[in-house]
């Protein structure tokens, strides 16, 4: 029977992908024929449904000049409004100085794409930030500007040299008592911040910003910024790297969107973006350098095994600019996003008792005492917080969707599209259809268990992408939400006493308004 | 018209099952994964960086490190390739030309070096780790066998092991196009 069964899935599965056809023909392979079949018979790019000039949206599409993290505005209603109106795929076109943007909302096809997109998949991102590291800052970067923003070879060789040190899994395992200790720290600092009413003050967010700009510092700096301590001087460090991370990702949108002169002409804000950046090297590189000492006075048999990232990266690279590139990357995308994330997980605790419950019974049995410590079987144990994160991230993605520029033509939902156009990947909503994920309304992690029968298209949620270009990240991303929710959960009980919030997408999808949770502490047992 | 679900169920229950069948006594496995053989230790400075397959293009020095695979590309051709203790298949299958593509280098980020591990030689390989688990999730034409290639670090007890790669990267690769090595 159980082989019955396997051969339909099987026959099911191939028939899901077996139509990843290429339109590049060369053999003559009776797939190649077939791919050059569906090419010729494929429906032209200009009968693809889509607002034409714009009826629905009116201006929104200036708002759209980035994919990925960075996007900002309506960009979550723009997209479940194109799915309504035009279904599966849906174009976005007529777009002024710009590709047109194709969404697409069949997790077949866009299995498809990630699934044929090669070693070099190019993700559109960040003019400003392309501007700052090609032009103004040409010299510094040179070939090699890193991985947001780069592509092609460059991206490609940049990659390469710090992939594996940031995605496996055993270098990532070495950093989970150095985020332990920060986010121990944090929760001090947030007991300290409670007021009459145990509640965080109304910008907690700006805290857990802080915090997330702390574990990123010691991941890619290995140092510790101080960026938590309270009542920092205004021309502190600390306080000015806090100040700057404001423009690392948040303003950026102020600077893509609601003024793109910088384009043409310097603009006070363009000035202050290019001296922030300016400020985050010199940051960047004070600490390498710090880090360049350490590793030289190490000694000379040290096991590979025991460095950490930075040290790795410039134990195998001659260059520190390598370290120094990376580790501005990290910052540049690894504060905002993180942080925003852990907003929502909060608020999801928060307003879920029968979840957080769980969460604290699993959490229990695996930390028995309060001042237990973790380590990486620990928190391999945790099944239950991962899959309430997946499933957050599921319902209410920070990011609201992934994007691809097709490097060649290539049949899309029966219509041929050519290259050089962008694709959008809204997870927030292929992940709430039905079709790919039962039960879709419901909030339920243990659909994300093992033993659960629940369908969910694979590619319908898919956070943080896919393949040779998934987010770099994150493990670490990862890491830090699962470390600190463990840790407050362990020791807190989250409530939220006001009026719901709504979600919104600011630059990410995130509850909008003020994180007023109350912390109790919980019994010691 | 339920159809698309009902067999997504079963595709989701063929996932789950995988992870039952795979619960092994401990004692079958010969080395976890982060205890890779000593030969991989690198040193900061003394050894030229082996992160990228040079290890793997290194003969086997004595025949005691000899480690015998074969692979069976989508074809159905066979190639048997002398590897040694402490390679990684992915990259051993670049030295020897065999098309398992490796996207990302081993950095546990895609699925291209999916492979079948001959049933007797499963249970010889340290269990797979949560992150494989996801990925092979993502894998297509998944079976109870399934594994990832940039996983499998040899090991002595796996003298024969045989490989199979999936059918499917045929469709993958219509343009002709052949996996190199990164």
């Amino acid at each position: 029977m159980k082989n019955i069964r396997q051969f339909q899935i099987h026959s099911i599965r191939w028939r899901s992908t077996a139509t990843a056809h290429s339109p590049h023909v060369s053999a003559g392979s009776p797939a190649d024929l077939e791919a050059t079949n569906d090419l010729i018979t494929a429906k032209h790019y200009s009968q693809v449904p889509g607002p034409m000039p714009w009826p629905i949206i009116g201006n929104t599409w200036r708002m759209l000049p980035v994919i990925g993290p960075y996007q900002i505005s309506d960009l979550a209603n723009v997209s479940y409004i194109l799915y309504k109106q035009y279904g599966k795929i849906a174009k976005l076109g007529n777009l002024v100085g710009r590709p047109d943007l194709l969404f697409v909302y069949d997790a077949d096809e866009i299995e498809k794409v990630y699934r044929q997109e090669g070693d070099t998949p190019f993700r559109p991102s960040m003019p400003c930030l392309v501007k700052y590291k090609s032009q103004v800052r040409g010299q510094f970067f040179g070939r090699l500007p890193g991985v947001v923003g780069v592509h092609g070879e460059p991206w490609r060789e940049f990659r390469t040299k710090v992939q594996k040190p940031v995605l496996q899994p055993q270098t990532v395992k070495k950093y989970i008592q150095p985020i332990e200790e920060v986010s121990d720290y944090f929760i001090k600092r947030m007991e300290e911040m409670k007021n009459v009413n145990s509640e965080m003050p109304a910008d907690f967010d700006n805290e857990i910003h802080k915090w997330a700009l702390e574990c990123i510092g010691r991941v890619a700096l290995d140092a510790r910024l101080g960026c938590l301590s309270p009542d920092l001087p205004k021309n502190s460090e600390p306080q000015k790297i806090i100040d700057a991370a404001k423009y690392a990702l948040r303003n950026v949108a102020l600077l893509e969107l609601k003024y793109p002169f910088w384009r043409y002409l310097p603009s006070t804000l363009w000035k202050k973006y290019v001296s922030n950046m300016d400020y985050f090297i010199e940051i960047c590189m004070k600490y390498i350098d710090d880090a360049m000492l350490r590793l030289k006075n190490k000694s000379q048999s040290v096991n590979e095994s025991e460095l950490s990232l930075v040290e790795r990266i410039l134990a195998n690279e001659p260059d520190p600019k390598t370290a120094y590139v990376l580790a501005l990357d990290m910052i540049l995308v690894g504060i905002d996003t993180i942080s925003m994330a852990v907003c929502s997980m909060l608020y999801q605790i928060a307003t879920r008792p029968e979840e957080q419950e769980k969460i604290y019974q699993e959490i229990l049995t695996i930390l028995p005492n309060k001042d237990d410590k973790l380590d990486a079987s620990k928190l391999e144990k945790m099944v239950y917080l991962k899959a309430f994160i997946k499933e957050v991230l599921r319902m209410y993605s920070t990011v609201i969707g992934n994007g691809r520029t097709l490097q060649k033509d290539m049949v899309i939902c029966g219509y041929r599209i050519p290259k050089g156009i962008q694709l959008v990947f809204p997870t927030i909503v292929t992940g709430n259809m039905e079709e790919y994920v039962t039960g879709c309304k419901q909030f339920k992690p243990e659909r994300w268990l093992k033993q659960s029968s629940d369908y969910i298209h694979p590619f319908a949620s898919l956070p943080y992408g896919h393949g040779p270009r998934m987010c770099l990240g994150r493990r670490f991303a990862d890491l830090e939400m699962q470390v600190f929710l463990a840790k407050l959960i362990r020791s807190h009980k989250l409530e939220y006493l006001h009026k719901p919030l709504k979600y919104k997408v600011t630059f990410m999808y995130a509850p909008d308004g003020e994180l007023k949770f109350k912390m109790t502490e919980r019994p010691t047992l | 018209m339920f159809l698309p679900v009902t067999v997504a169920k079963l595709v989701r229950g063929v996932f789950c099952n995988r992870h039952r069948h795979l619960t092994l006594p401990s004692s079958s496995v010969c080395l976890t994964r982060s205890g890779v053989p000593s030969v991989r230790k690198r040193f900061v400075s003394t050894t030229p960086s082996q992160r990228h397959g040079e290890y793997e293009w290194q003969d086997p020095k004595n025949e005691a490190d000899v480690v015998k695979v074969a692979f069976v590309d989508r074809d159905g051709k066979r190639t048997v390739v002398r590897g040694k203790v402490g390679d990684n298949v992915l990259y051993l299958a670049h030295r020897y030309g065999v098309e398992m593509e490796g996207a990302c280098e081993a950095s546990l980020a895609c699925t291209t070096c999916h492979c079948y591990v001959a049933e007797d030689y499963l249970s010889k390989l340290p269990e797979s780790e949560e992150k494989e688990d996801d990925l092979l999730d993502l894998a297509p034409f998944l079976k109870e066998n399934s594994r990832l290639g940039c996983q499998i670090v040899l090991t002595k007890c796996l003298d024969g092991i045989e490989l199979v790669l999936p059918a499917a990267t045929r469709n993958f690769y219509v343009d002709g196009h052949k996996p190199k090595p990164h």
